[in-house]
Order: C-alpha cells, then structure tokens, then sequence
C-alpha cells in the first residue's frame, strides 16, 4: 500500500507542500485498511435454508444440556428453539410432527473432522490437510483448503450432524487455523461458515511432527525438539503483539511519523491466540506431553480449549479439569501408534466424570465414517463407563458430542442443546440414539429441514451427479 | 443380571479347578449360526467340544444360568493382522510383509500368541482369527493362516490356509496387467504337475521354463503355494471394489477352477445377481459409505442388505487390526440400514467357517469346539460386552491391558500410579 502510495508521488512528481497532506491521507487510508483487516476477510456469507414453523410432538427428549423429557413438545418459530413442555399450543400455521415413540437431540457437532481438507475420493488432488513443508505453518487456513464439493458433507448429514470443526492435520507442530461450519453443502466455502464462529489454532504433540520433520534432518526430530518449537513460536508472537499494540496505542501524531508493524499472517494467528481470539486444539495422545503442554500455555499466557485423540487422557483428568480443558476423545481407537497404545474404553467416562463431574468430554471422529455414527461411539464410551464404576446417564453422555464441543468450537451460544432462544439445530431418531438400531430421520438446521429420510430428501454434492450412470446421481435409494 | 454374575463368578471358580467335568449353559436365547431364528435352550460342554444343545432339559456337572441372555458362536475374524502387527506405527513390531517371497510368503511362524490385541478383541468376542499379511508386489501372493485366540503359546490353527491378492487399489501400472499377471501366474500354475513339486531342483527347473515365473524371479516356495491355488486346496481373497474388476475376477475363477473369495467389493451390489450367482463369498465393510476411491464410488450403506437380498453370502471386516470386534458395531449397522438380524450375526459366525472351511466352528452344533459367547445383551449393540466366553471348552479371563490400566486410574487412589495394581 505504502509502496503504491511512493509511486504515484514519484509519478506525478508532486511538491513538498502536498506531500505532508498526501502522507497524512496515506496514513487515514492505512488505518482504515487495518480496519478492514481487523472486520476479518472471508466472512461467513450463510444463508440458512427455509424454514418452517414446527411442532415436534410427543418426542423423547435428550436436550444436551444434561436432562431428558419423556413425550414431551418442541416447538420451533422463526429458526430458533422457542419452548420445550407437554401439549403446547400452536397455531394453525405450524406443521405439526408426531414424533411419539421417537427421540429428539440437539444436532450433532463434530470438533474434529478432516471432511474437505482431505474429501473423499482420497487422492493426491485434493489431499489439503497437512502444509507439510515447515513445521510451524500458523498462516495456513484450513478453510482454504476445503473442497465444497466433498460428497462426505451430505453422509454425515445422515448421521445427524450439524456443524463441524474442520482442522488443519497433524504434521506441524502448529499446523494453522480450524474453522466450523453449518453441515449444509455450498458452492463457495464463505457460504458455510458458521457465522461468529471463532478460528481455532490447530497444534500437534508427539510422533507426528518429529517424524516428519525427523525423516527430514531438521528439526524437530525429538519430543524436546517439539516443545522447544512451540515457545521459540510464542516467544515471536509475543514480540509481534507487543509491538502491534504498542503501535496502536500511539497518539494520531506519533502514527504519522512511522509505519505500522509490517504484518505477518503467521504471526496474526500467534497472536490472535494469546489475545484469546483464537481457540487452541492441540492433537496431545501422551499424559505426560499433555501436561507439558498446559505448562507451556502457562508460561505464554494463553488457554487450551481442548487436548484432540488424548488416548492417555484418563491418567490427567483431574489437571484437565482443573484448568478447564477439554478432552475431545475416540471411543476405542489405539495401537495404530505407539503413544496410541495405551487406551482405556473408559477414557471418555473418566474425563468427564474428573473433580466431581466438572471434566469436559467430548466424543470426536477424526473419521468421515466415525462422524456419522458419533452417537454410537457415545454409547461405547458410556457403557464403558458404567463398567467402570461410574453412574452416568444417557443424557449426560449425549453432551459428549453436542454442548461440549459446541463449547470447544466457541459456539455454544448458538447451538449445541435445546434451549430456549438457541438456533433450531434438530435431530429427530427413529429410536434412542444411544442404540445401534437408531437413524436419524429428520434434522434441521436453523429451523431448515435439511435431511428427510422419509421422502428421501437430502443433498447430493456436484461430486455425486451422474458419476456412475449419467441418468442417476451416486447414491440413489 | 447381577443374579446371573455371581453364580457366573461361583461356577467359573470351579470349572477352572476342575476342568474334566461338564459345564451346562442353562436356559439362554441361543442364536446357534444355523438356523435364523434363535431358540430359548441349553448348551452342554463336555472337554473342549459341545456335546448337547436342546430345549429339552439337561444335566451337567456345572450349570450356568443363562436365562434372558443371549448366546452366539464365538466369532471369527477374517481379514486381520492380530497377531503379527502390534503398533501399526512401529515397523520393528511388524511381521506383516515380506522382501524375498511374492506368493509363497507365509505368516504363521511370526504369529504372537502374546500380543496385547489376543485378548482385548477376545474379551469383545473374537474368538479366532485369520490372519492375512499384507499384499506382496505380485497381484496373488501371501499366504494367511488361521489361529484360535486361546493365548497358548502352543499355537492351534491352521496354517497357510489362504492366499491373498489385490486389483486396483495403489497399483500404479493398468488394472488391465494385473489381471494379466494373474492369469499369466495361474496358467503356469495349471501347467504344474504334482510330482515335479517333490524337489526344490525340480521345481527350479520349471521356473526357468516359464517366462512369468522367472520374470517374477519365483522361489520354490511360490510355486508350492500356486499350486495349492489351482487345485482348489485352498481359497484366494482378492481385494478389488469395482464393479468391473468384481466381474472380471468372477470370470476368472470360472476359467481357472479357484476358490475365489472377495474382500472390500465396495460395488458389488452393482452387480450382486452375477455374484450369487456364482456363489462368490464377499468379505465387505458394511459401515464404509465413503467412496474413497475412484474405484467405489458406489459406496452405500445400504450394501450389505442389498447383498443379502441378492443371496450372496458375507462375513465382514471393520477395523483390521486392534478392534476387530468391530465387526458387532458392523453388523448392528447393517441391521439398522436394513439386513437381517439372524443374516448379521452369521455373517461373523457361521459365514466365515463356511467360507474358509474352518472345521467345526462357527455353529452352536453337537461335535463343534464349544467356541461359545454368553453376552450381557444383544451382541450387535457396541455398548454389550460378553459375561462369559469359552473357548474349545475353557471358560477365558476377560482381562485385558486396557481393563488394568483403567483399574489403575480408578483405583487406589491413595497411592502413586505406579504403585498401583
């Protein structure tokens, strides 16, 4: 900018005299671009479907918040949930839905999908999940890896999912931004990004990154050389804040006589995260390393949201409760690594049962076929626990995967349980959905139906048009 | 339930103390892998094999109460590294490949009676397993072997009792030279003569005459293990998924006489008429929707049913490797997307005995190994686990590493870790 500014002087040769006006102007023109930087780029242009006045009769109700109604009303108005009680009245106007016999959740949110940064089929194309080429890639955007067209969107749909957290992979130790989205497929990414959705800051522990970079002879090849990568990167994203603060705080005058800090997107990232803007989800598998890591968010003064895959989570449950992380957890994965080897089917029950049931559990696929069923993976993880010793309702299991990561994604405000003012963010199951046998029949998205099973009313990506046959789309029922 | 644990807990004492005595399983809901629909009975087990099953009333040394439980075969895994593959990560701890053999690589002596994935899918319900290697560079070739999960060193299974094989998948060369390798490979195969396999120099011999043979550079090994092929002793998986590749081996296995079984089939039902058909067993992932190639697009939950209503037989793999057990979340997902129930559960009993002639498995029958599960509620919901398995007849610990070291962290919390149970 200042750049274009010194030619267009040079060009058309203006005298000293305008040129203290024209640098002032420079520099009105300059704040503004700060402010346009600062309003955010690539802002959610949703648009949510047409909605419906509803009314879900009858139900069985796991609300998300912990509770369960047994045949019992939910009434959806202008997209948002407005009441929740037996027989409520409605006018004439309402579609009326006899849900008897069935269950009614909030919908499902996933915080940690790969769907469109690695979109199916998995091919070298549009496998955009890893900037594998330096170790710390904290200006990369996942959202400007993912491919709209994933025909993964829609299956997970199925499965009762309405929002999900998409993240960078894990090869870096900070691997860049995560961003959520409405599970409602678009053609452009900006269309299904969850508005005032914060970013979250993907970061990674353990074999990953030093294997990479290991195999590579640079560093980090070692757990130590991890740990010395993320503070060498706080230590820079500390100088950067200090130094754009301090700039901001000058006087309009003192603004005049110097630029701004040059602006780094890595560095704004860093940054965003130490001023509490940006969510940290960092892949953790080991106790230790997880404990390791909560120290260094302590020494940087900033706060992990949620520790992802933490196979050894139940043996911190206490020290992640205590400072108010997240564990975002499998039901049973392990083995396929060697910090993977140690799982407990209890870890999920563990973690959310810690200091007196005030840990936070959250079940996550990390799987385009796990994200359809990650009401099934609640239930391992629930019944794992009641065998384990603990007294855990269904209804508290079903925070697992729809108020706990909605908190984990910054947007429990909006959706995640069914509470009186929230978005209409609705499942409707053919039984309870802590059972295999149970599919999702109907889900809503802001008071949108967007999946029927009924009247086999569902979307289909570009992906899916004509690809086997001409005439047909990929799956046809 | 908590009833039918104690005397579980009780009985179990004593059949461990003295094991040549009967056990009766009284009164359970028996799903037998036979018939389709289950039937409320009694199991008796007399030494490692089933020597009763009738509604009628039975006596036994031992009784277990089983009523309002269900009861199944124990299940068998098809498609598995379990035993030869402990951290998938870790290539020190894996006996999956092979660098000299092609065809003829085998598994069998690398198999770990002690790995930590024995118990943990045992006490989930698996109760034996083949175990494959992984795809050698040939398109046939590896051989799998198939191992009771009884965790004695004493290995007992059956070993080399497949083979292996891949189209499509990474292969970088036309799909079209692999099937042309294949059928190049079983020609020569058909042209062996049993005698000429008595001696390695024979064998040499017949290596060098053939130009597919000695372009692959074959050992001994590797024609011993085609010919076992072509003479229909042992059966071949090959992995393939589309529609077009499924008919093209199917036509093959009619050219050629082998035992074909195929694994992944993502497209079959595009084509499941020509695979009843011809009776072509499926090892498919029934809760894989994803079309993760360009070879399954067709993808579908729904496949399994589709299948199922075609009359081609299945058996499922989920998970390969440490929650083979999977199988069960499998199957309840095929149900719900609408298989049969009795169809589900011999697909991970009955169905794999059958197709891989595992003798006296996979069926509740008198005469069979008493393999036999007694679960806590329906075995195809993933939050059931089993009370109580035997297998051949001994009632099995159903501890696991994962169980210890969840006892240790909920547990003794006076103590350090580490001084913990």
């Amino acid at each position: 900018m200042f750049l274009f500014f010194f030619i267009i002087d040079y060009i058309i040769g203006v005298s000293m005299a305008k040129l203290k006006y024209i640098i002032s102007f420079c520099f009105f023109l300059n704040l503004s671009l700060i402010n346009i930087i600062e309003s955010k780029p690539f802002e959610s242009t949703y648009k949510p479907l047409p909605s419906v006045n509803v009314l879900i009769k009858n139900g069985n109700i796991y609300d998300g918040e912990g509770n369960e109604f047994f045949q019992t009303d939910l009434l959806i108005q202008d997209r948002k949930i407005v009441a929740i009680g037996k027989d409520l009245p409605v006018s004439e106007d309402f579609q009326i839905i006899d849900a008897a016999g069935k269950w009614v959740t909030p919908g499902i949110i996933d915080i940690h999908s790969h769907m469109g940064v690695y979109p199916a089929p998995g091919v070298s194309t549009s496998s955009d999940g890893n900037e594998a080429t330096s170790p710390v890639t904290a200006d990369v955007w996942a959202e400007h890896s993912m491919w709209v067209q994933d025909p993964q969107y829609a299956l997970a749909l199925r499965g009762g999912v309405t929002a999900f957290h998409v993240l960078p992979g894990s090869a870096n130790l900070i691997g860049g931004r995560g961003v959520t989205v409405k599970n409602l497929q678009r053609n452009t990414i900006n269309s299904m990004k969850f508005p005032n959705a914060p970013h979250s800051l993907k970061m990674a522990c353990g074999e990953n990154p030093k294997r990479v970079y290991g195999n590579r002879n640079q560093a980090p090849s070692t757990r130590m050389g991890n740990a010395a990568g993320y503070r060498k990167s706080w230590i820079k994203a500390e100088s950067y804040l200090r130094k754009q603060t301090e700039y901001k705080e000058k006087s309009d005058e003192a603004k005049e006589l110097e630029y701004a800090p040059e602006r780094d997107l890595e560095m704004d990232t860093l940054a965003g995260v130490l001023k509490g803007e940006i969510l940290v989800h960092n892949h953790c598998y080991r106790a230790d390393e997880m404990a390791t890591m909560i120290d260094i968010a302590k020494e940087f003064n900033y706060k992990i949201t949620a520790f992802h895959h933490g196979v050894e989570a139940y043996k911190i449950a206490d020290l992640m409760a205590d400072n108010g992380i997240c564990g975002a957890l499998w039901a049973d994965w392990w083995g396929f690594k060697h910090e993977a080897y140690d799982m407990v089917q209890a870890n999920i029950a563990i973690v959310d049962q810690a200091r007196n049931g005030t840990g936070c559990a959250i079940v996550h696929s990390d799987d385009a076929i796990g994200i359809q069923h990650l009401n099934q993976e609640a239930s391992k993880a629930l019944s794992a626990g009641i065998r384990a010793g603990f007294k855990i309702s269904k209804a508290r299991a079903m925070k697992w995967i729809t108020s706990n990561p909605a908190k984990a994604a910054g947007i429990y405000d909006q959706t995640g349980s069914l509470v009186i003012g929230k978005n209409a963010d609705v499942v409707i199951w053919s039984k309870n959905p802590f059972s295999v046998y149970a599919l999702a029949e109907k889900v809503f998205i802001d008071g949108g139906l967007a999946f029927d099973k009924k009247s086999n009313y569902f979307p289909s990506s570009d992906f899916d048009v004509g690809i086997i046959s001409p005439n047909k789309n990929r799956i046809e029922e | 339930m908590l009833k039918n644990f104690f005397k579980f807990f009780f009985c179990l004492f004593f059949i461990t103390h003295i094991y040549a005595q009967t056990i009766l399983i009284k009164n359970g809901t028996i799903f037998d892998g036979e018939n389709n629909d289950p039937f409320v009975g009694n199991i008796l087990i007399e030494g490692e094999f089933i020597s009763r099953v009738s509604s009628a009333t039975l006596q036994g040394d031992f009784v277990i109460d089983a009523t309002g439980m269900i009861i199944t075969p124990g299940l068998i895994a098809t498609d598995t590294d379990i035993g030869i593959v402990e951290i998938g990560a870790l290539s020190v701890t894996r006996d999956d490949s092979s660098e000299l053999y092609k065809i003829g690589f085998s598994i069998f002596d690398a198999f770990n009676p002690n790995s930590t994935l024995i118990p943990w899918n045992r006490s989930n319900g698996i109760t034996s397993a083949i175990t494959l290697p992984q795809n050698t560079s040939s398109p046939i070739g590896g051989l799998g072997s198939f191992f009771v999960l009884d965790g004695n060193l004493e290995v007992s299974g059956k070993k080399d009792m497949v083979m292996i094989g891949e189209v499509g998948g990474d292969y970088n060369a036309s799909r079209s030279e692999t099937f042309a390798i294949m059928e190049d490979l079983l020609i020569f195969a058909k042209s062996i003569n049993q005698k000429d396999l008595s001696s390695n120099k024979d064998i040499k011999e017949i290596i060098d005459e053939s130009s597919i043979a000695e372009s692959m550079e074959l050992h001994p090994r590797d024609v011993k293990a085609l010919y076992e092929i072509v003479n229909g002793n042992i059966p071949i998986i090959i992995k393939a998924n589309r529609a077009s590749d499924i008919l093209k081996l199917i036509k093959m296995k009619n050219q050629y006489d082998i035992n074909l079984v195929i694994m992944g089939a993502q497209e079959a039902h595009l084509i499941s008429d020509v695979i009843s058909e011809n009776q072509v067993p499926l090892i498919i992932n029934p809760i894989n929707n994803i079309p993760d190639s360009f070879d399954e697009l067709a993808s579908n939950i729904k496949m399994a049913k589709l299948l199922e209503e075609a009359g081609v037989d299945l058996t499922f793999n989920v998970s390969r490797s440490h929650n083979y057990h999977l199988i069960r979340q499998g199957a309840g997902v095929a149900v719900a997307n609408g298989m049969s129930y009795s169809g589900a559960i011999k697909s991970i009993t009955s169905n794999p005995a059958k197709f891989f002639d595992i003798e006296k498995r996979g069926e509740l029958k008198v005469g069979n190994y008493a393999d036999i599960i007694i679960w806590d509620a329906d075995p195809l919901e993933p939050s059931s686990m089993p009370e109580v398995i035997f297998i051949n007849g001994r009632d099995t610990d159903l501890t696991t590493r994962s169980t210890r070291l969840r006892d240790r962290y909920t547990k003794e919390p006076s103590k350090p870790s580490t001084y913990r149970n």
